[in-house]
C-alpha cells in the first residue's frame, strides 16, 4: 500500500464498526479516530471485543458492517498485507522452522526487497532490540522475553504505518513485563509510529498510552487520556475499572440537595433529586474530625501507601488511602469527609453527571 | 497385612519380586510362542524357496538350507515377469504416494483453515464414505475407467486410489493443530494462501506427512482387487496380481511360489526397517509443539 | 495530538451497495481459494468414489452384461437375491467368515496387548515380530498358507503326523472357510495388538494402583477396570475390523480359488466372477456390491453415532 505522502489526516478511522457472529454481537457500533503517532491502548475486561477490533483493523477478520480507514483509504476490502500494518501477537507466532534472522527478514523477503538491504534492516532491528547474539538460533531455543522481542522486531523491520499489538506482554513474568513496558514506550518515542495496543491490564494502559479506549461488551465506554479517565470517568464502569483500589461508590438519592444513602454527604448544588451513585477515590477521602464516623476493619500496607478499609455506622464500606507509615490499626475510629470537588456523581444509568464545582 | 501372614517386610518384598519375575517369565513364554507362530511360516517359506522340488516334498523336512538352492530365484527373476511386476508396483505406489501427499495436504489445508461454503458438507461426505473400499465399487469403476479408454494403463492404477478421503481427513487433523496466529502472521507478512501452505504449513506438519506417506505406500503395495481388473496385459501387472497369476498358472511349483513370497517381502522389509524408529515409536510431536 | 473527536467523525463514506459489491468480491476470492485447494483431491473423490457409489445403485437396478445392453428391472435383482445361488452363497460365506475371524482377531489381539503392555524388556522385538504378518500382501500370505496346508508335506499336517494323527484336508469343503478365517487372524492380529497396546498404555495408571491396593486380582482388574475403560476403543476396533473382514477377496482367490465349489467365494469374489465370467449378471453383481456398501455405511454410521454420543471427539 503506497502511503500518500501528503496525507495529514487521521491515521485510523473507525466508523460504526460492528461485528456479529450469528446472534452474538462482539462489537456494536464502534467509532474512533486515531491521530498519526498516537499510542492508543484498547483496554477492557476479557470478552469486551478489543482483540476482535484489532484483528478487524489488521484485516484478519471481516467486519459485519462499518468502515475502517487507514491513512485515509478505505481498508475494509484490502488484504492484511496491503494495509501497511504490522502486528505483534500475544503468543508471538514466530515461525518455528526459521532462525531469528529469517523470522525478522521474512516479511521483507516477501516484499521482494533486495537481500543485502534485508540483511541491513534485520541487523538494525536486532541491535535495537538486543537480539544480535540470537540471530542464528531457532525460536524454541529462546527465552520468553527474547521471543517477544523477535516478534516485536519482525513488526519493526516492516516500518509499517501502524503497529498493532495484541497483549504482547501478558505471557511474560512480572519483572520482565515491567522492563518491556518501559522498553516499548522508549521505542515508541524513538520510532514514533501510530500504535494500537490491546491489554486488559489497566496499569499497562495508564503508563504507556497517550489515549485509552476503554471497552466493555463491544461498546466503547470512554476515550481519553489516562488522566481524563482517572479524574473524570464517563460512567461507573470506567470509574471502577481504572484505578486501584477502585473508587468508592455509594448508591442513594439526592434529596433536598443532600445525598442520602449508606452515607450522608453534601453534594454540589444544582443537582436534580433522584437516584444517583456517588463516587470518591480513596486518596481523596479526608480524615478529619467532625466528619462521618467509621471504624477501621483492615489496614493494608503496600509500602508507600496504606489503605484503610473502614465501615460506617450504617455498615457502608469504604477505602481510604493514607501514608504508608500510618499508625492506624484495626478497630480504630476515624472521621471521614468527602470534599465536594472530588465527588463524582453518576445517574441511575451509571453515566456521569457533570457538576459545576469540578476542577 | 504382611505381618498378619507372619512375614516381615523384607520377606514380603522378596516374595513380591519373585512373583513379578515369574509373571514376566510367563509373559515372555506366551509372547514368544505367539511371535513364533506368527513368524515361523516365513522361515518355513524361506527354507522352501531355497530347496529344489525334491527336497520340498521330503519328510522329515530339512530345517537348514544347506546347501541352498537358488534355482527357484533364478526361475522367478528370469522366467517370470517378477522384476517387471516389482517395478510396476513400486512405480505406482510411489506415484500415488507423492501425488496423494500433496493433494491431501492441500485439501486438508482448505478444510482446516479456509472458510468456504460447502466445507462442512464436503467433510461430512468424506467421513461417511471413508470406509467404502474400492473393492465394493469395481463394477462402476471398471466401466468408468474403460469408458475413458484407460483400462490397462498406469493412470488406471494411479487415479482411483487418489479418491480415498483418509488422507485429507488426517491432514486436516494435523493442520488444525497449528496455531491460528501463525498463519495470521504469515498473512500480514504478505504471503498468498498458497505460499502459507507451501512455506509454513507443509514444513510444520512433516511428521504427519511421513505418517500419511507410509500408510499410502503400504496400502498401495498390498492392493490387489483393483489392479486385478484394471490391468490386462502382463507388462502392467503389479506384484500382487502377478504372484496370484503364478498360482493360477504354474501347477504347484512351490519352490517358485516361495521364492516369489520372499522376494515380495524385501522392499517392505527394508522400508519398515528403516522407518521402524519413526513408525513403531511414539513421538510424532516435535514440530507440532504449540 | 490535536484531533479531539473520538466519536462519529462522520457517516459511512461508501454507500451500502458499494459495500455489498466489494464485500461480495472479497468473499468470492476467498471461496475460490478454498475450492482451489480442495478441488484436485475432491475431484478424484467425486469421480472415483462418489460417482461409482451412485453407479452401483444405478446398475443394481438393471440387468444385463458389462459392456453390453442393459435394461431397467427395478428391484428384481434384490428380490431374486436369495434364489441366486452364487450371490446368496457369497453373502453367507462372507458373513460366516467375518463372524469367525473378527472376534478371533480382536480377542487374540487384546490378549497379546495385555501382555505386551506390561512386558518389561524386549517389547519392541515382540512388537516387530508380531506385526510382521501385517506387512504381507494378502496373496503372499495365501501362498504361504497354501504351502503350509498342503495335505502331503505342508507344515500343519507334518505337525499332525508327528503327533500321531491322520492328515487333515485343510482346504476341503468343511474347513476351507475356517482356514481362510484363521489366515486372516494370522495376518491381522498384530495390527490390532499394537493398536490395543497404545490404548492400554494410555489408561490412567493410578486406577490400577488403587485397585491393587484394594486387593483386586489380575482377573478382576481386567474385568472391572481394563475392559470397561477400553469399551469405546474395542467398539471402534470391532466396527473397523468387521468392515475390513467383509472385503476379503485376495486370500480367497489364491488360497482356494473360491472353492471347493463355492465354499470360500466371498462377495467381492462373486462380483468379480460375474463381471468377467457370466454375461448377464451385472445387475446381480451390483446388487450384492450395494449390499456390501450399505452394510459398510451402516456400520460407519453406527460408529459415528456412538463415538459422538459419548462425549464426542476421537
Amino acid at each position: 500500500m503506497t502511503r500518500p505522502d501528503a496525507y495529514s489526516g487521521p491515521a485510523i478511522e473507525l466508523i460504526e464498526v460492528a461485528k456479529h457472529y450469528g446472534k452474538t454481537t462482539v462489537l456494536d457500533g464502534v467509532n474512533l479516530t486515531v491521530a498519526p503517532g498516537e499510542f492508543i491502548a484498547l483496554l477492557g475486561p476479557s470478552g469486551c471485543g478489543k482483540s476482535t477490533l484489532l484483528k478487524l483493523i489488521a484485516g484478519l477478520d471481516e467486519l459485519t458492517s462499518g468502515e475502517i480507514h487507514i491513512a485515509g483509504r478505505l481498508a475494509n476490502y484490502l488484504k492484511p498485507a496491503q494495509r501497511d500494518v504490522a502486528m505483534v501477537f500475544q503468543n508471538y507466532a514466530l515461525y518455528p522452522h526459521m532462525t531469528v534472522a529469517e523470522n525478522l527478514g521474512f516479511p521483507l523477503k516477501m516484499s521482494g526487497i533486495d537481500r543485502d538491504i534485508v540483511r541491513g534492516k534485520v541487523e538494525t532491528a536486532a541491535n535495537l532490540l538486543q537480539l544480535g547474539a540470537q540471530l542464528d538460533r531457532f525460536p524454541d531455543e529462546l527465552s520468553g522475553g527474547q521471543r517477544q522481542r523477535v516478534a516485536l522486531g519482525r513488526a519493526i523491520v516492516r516500518e509499517p504505518y501502524v503497529f498493532l499489538m495484541d497483549e504482547p506482554l501478558s505471557n511474560l513474568d512480572a519483572l520482565l513485563r515491567v522492563e518491556m513496558r518501559a522498553e516499548l514506550v522508549r521505542l515508541h518515542k524513538r520510532v514514533g509510529r501510530t500504535t494500537i495496543y490491546v491489554t486488559h491490564d489497566q496499569v499497562e494502559a495508564m503508563t504507556m498510552a497517550n489515549r485509552i479506549v476503554l471497552m466493555k461488551s463491544g461498546v466503547i465506554q470512554q476515550v481519553g487520556t489516562p488522566a481524563e479517565l482517572y479524574a473524570t470517568p464517563a460512567n461507573v464502569f470506567v470509574a471502577t475499572f481504572v484505578g486501584s483500589p477502585p473508587m468508592n461508590l455509594f448508591t442513594g438519592r439526592i434529596e433536598n440537595g443532600v445525598f442520602r444513602g449508606p452515607i450522608e454527604a453534601a453534594v454540589p448544588s444544582g443537582l436534580k433529586p433522584g437516584l444517583v451513585t456517588l463516587g470518591i477515590r480513596p486518596e481523596h477521602v479526608e480524615i478529619r474530625n467532625g466528619g462521618l464516623p467509621a471504624v477501621i476493619d483492615v489496614v493494608e500496607r503496600v509500602g508507600p501507601d496504606s489503605f484503610l478499609r473502614a465501615r460506617t455506622a450504617e455498615g457502608a464500606a469504604l477505602t481510604v488511602r493514607v501514608d504508608g507509615a500510618t499508625r492506624a490499626k484495626e478497630g480504630d475510629r476515624i472521621d471521614v469527609r468527602f470534599p465536594l470537588e472530588h465527588l463524582r456523581l453518576f445517574d441511575d444509568a451509571g453515566n456521569r453527571i457533570a457538576t459545576v464545582e469540578e476542577s | 497385612m504382611a505381618e498378619a501372614i507372619g512375614l516381615n517386610a523384607e520377606q514380603h518384598a522378596r516374595l513380591r519380586l519373585r512373583r513379578r519375575r515369574w509373571k514376566e517369565f510367563g509373559r515372555h513364554v506366551v509372547l514368544g510362542l505367539v511371535a513364533f507362530i506368527l513368524v515361523a511360516p516365513f522361515y518355513y517359506v524361506l527354507l522352501a524357496s531355497l530347496k529344489d522340488s525334491t527336497e520340498i516334498f521330503s519328510y522329515p523336512p530339512k530345517l537348514l538350507p544347506i546347501p541352498p538352492y537358488f534355482g527357484n530365484y533364478r526361475d522367478l527373476l528370469w522366467d517370470t515377469g517378477f522384476l517387471r511386476w516389482m517395478f510396476n508396483t513400486l512405480f505406482v505406489a510411489t506415484s500415488v504416494t507423492v501425488l496423494k501427499v500433496f493433494l491431501d495436504s492441500m485439501a486438508g489445508y482448505a478444510l482446516a483453515k479456509i472458510d468456504f461454503t460447502g466445507k462442512r458438507i464436503v467433510f461430512l461426505l468424506m467421513l461417511i464414505l471413508l470406509m467404502v473400499p474400492i473393492g465394493a465399487l469395481i463394477v462402476p469403476l471398471w466401466s468408468l475407467v474403460s469408458s475413458f479408454g484407460l483400462i490397462n494403463t498406469y493412470l488406471a492404477l494411479i487415479l482411483p486410489p487418489l479418491a480415498n478421503p483418509l488422507g485429507a481427513i488426517l491432514m486436516r487433523q494435523f493442520i488444525l493443530g497449528l496455531p491460528r496466529d501463525l498463519e495470521n502472521a504469515a498473512r500480514l507478512d504478505g504471503l498468498s494462501e498458497f505460499a502459507i501452505y507451501w512455506r509454513i504449513v507443509l514444513p510444520l506438519i512433516k511428521p504427519g506427512l511421513v505418517v500419511l506417506a507410509v500408510i499410502i505406500f503400504t496400502d498401495q503395495f498390498m492392493s490387489f482387487t483393483w489392479p486385478l481388473i484394471a490391468t490386462t496385459s502382463d507388462e502392467l501387472q503389479v506384484l500382487t496380481v502377478g504372484i496370484a497369476a503364478l498360482r493360477a498358472h504354474g501347477g504347484a511349483n512351490y519352490g517358485l511360489w516361495s521364492a516369489s513370497a520372499v522376494m515380495s517381502l524385501v522392499p517392505i522389509g527394508i522400508f519398515f526397517f528403516v522407518l521402524q524408529r519413526q513408525f513403531l515409536a511414539r513421538s510424532l510431536a516435535g514440530a507440532l509443539k504449540q | 495530538m490535536g484531533l479531539a473527536a473520538a466519536t462519529r467523525p462522520g457517516g459511512l463514506r461508501l454507500s451500502a451497495e458499494e459495500h455489498r459489491r466489494l464485500r461480495r468480491k472479497a468473499r468470492l476470492r476467498r471461496e475460490l481459494t478454498g475450492w482451489a485447494f480442495l478441488a484436485p483431491m475432491f475431484a478424484c473423490f467425486v469421480i472415483f468414489l462418489v460417482l461409482p457409489v451412485m453407479g452401483t445403485v444405478w446398475w443394481s437396478l438393471r440387468s444385463g452384461g458389462l459392456g453390453g445392453e442393459t435394461k431397467f428391472v427395478g428391484l428384481k435383482n434384490f428380490i431374486d437375491l436369495p434364489d441366486t445361488v452364487g450371490a446368496a452363497a457369497a453373502i453367507t460365506n462372507t458373513l460366516v467368515f467375518a463372524l469367525i475371524s473378527v472376534p478371533s482377531i480382536l480377542i487374540g489381539a487384546l490378549a497379546i496387548a495385555l501382555l505386551l503392555a506390561r512386558i518389561e524388556r524386549g517389547g519392541s522385538i515382540y512388537r516387530f515380530l508380531i506385526y510382521f504378518p501385517v506387512l504381507v500382501p494378502g496373496v503372499v500370505a495365501a501362498l504361504i498358507w497354501l504351502f503350509m496346508t498342503n495335505v502331503d508335506f505342508g507344515l500343519f499336517n507334518q505337525a499332525v503326523k508327528a503327533l500321531g494323527g491322520k492328515p487333515i484336508i485343510w482346504l476341503g469343503a468343511d474347513h476351507a472357510l475356517t482356514v481362510l478365517a484363521i489366515l486372516d487372524v494370522w495376518r491381522n492380529v498384530g495390527y490390532w495388538a499394537l493398536f490395543f497396546v497404545a490404548a492400554i498404555i494410555g489408561l490412567p495408571k493410578e486406577l490400577y494402583q488403587a485397585a491393587e491396593l484394594d486387593g483386586a486380582s489380575a482377573w478382576s482388574r481386567l474385568r472391572y477396570l481394563t475392559l470397561p475403560l477400553l469399551r469405546r476403543i474395542i467398539f471402534f476396533a470391532v466396527v473397523v475390523a468387521t468392515i475390513w473382514g467383509l472385503q476379503v477377496f485376495d486370500t480367497a482367490l489364491v488360497l482356494t480359488s473360491g472353492g471347493p465349489g463355492t465354499a470360500t467365494t466371498t462377495v467381492i469374489y462373486r462380483v468379480w466372477l460375474y463381471m468377467f465370467g457370466a454375461t448377464n449378471k451385472i445387475g446381480t453383481a451390483s446388487a450384492i456390491s450395494l449390499v456390501l456398501i450399505i452394510a459398510i455405511l451402516l456400520l460407519t454410521l453406527v460408529q459415528m453415532r456412538l463415538l459422538r454420543g459419548r462425549g464426542g471427539g476421537d
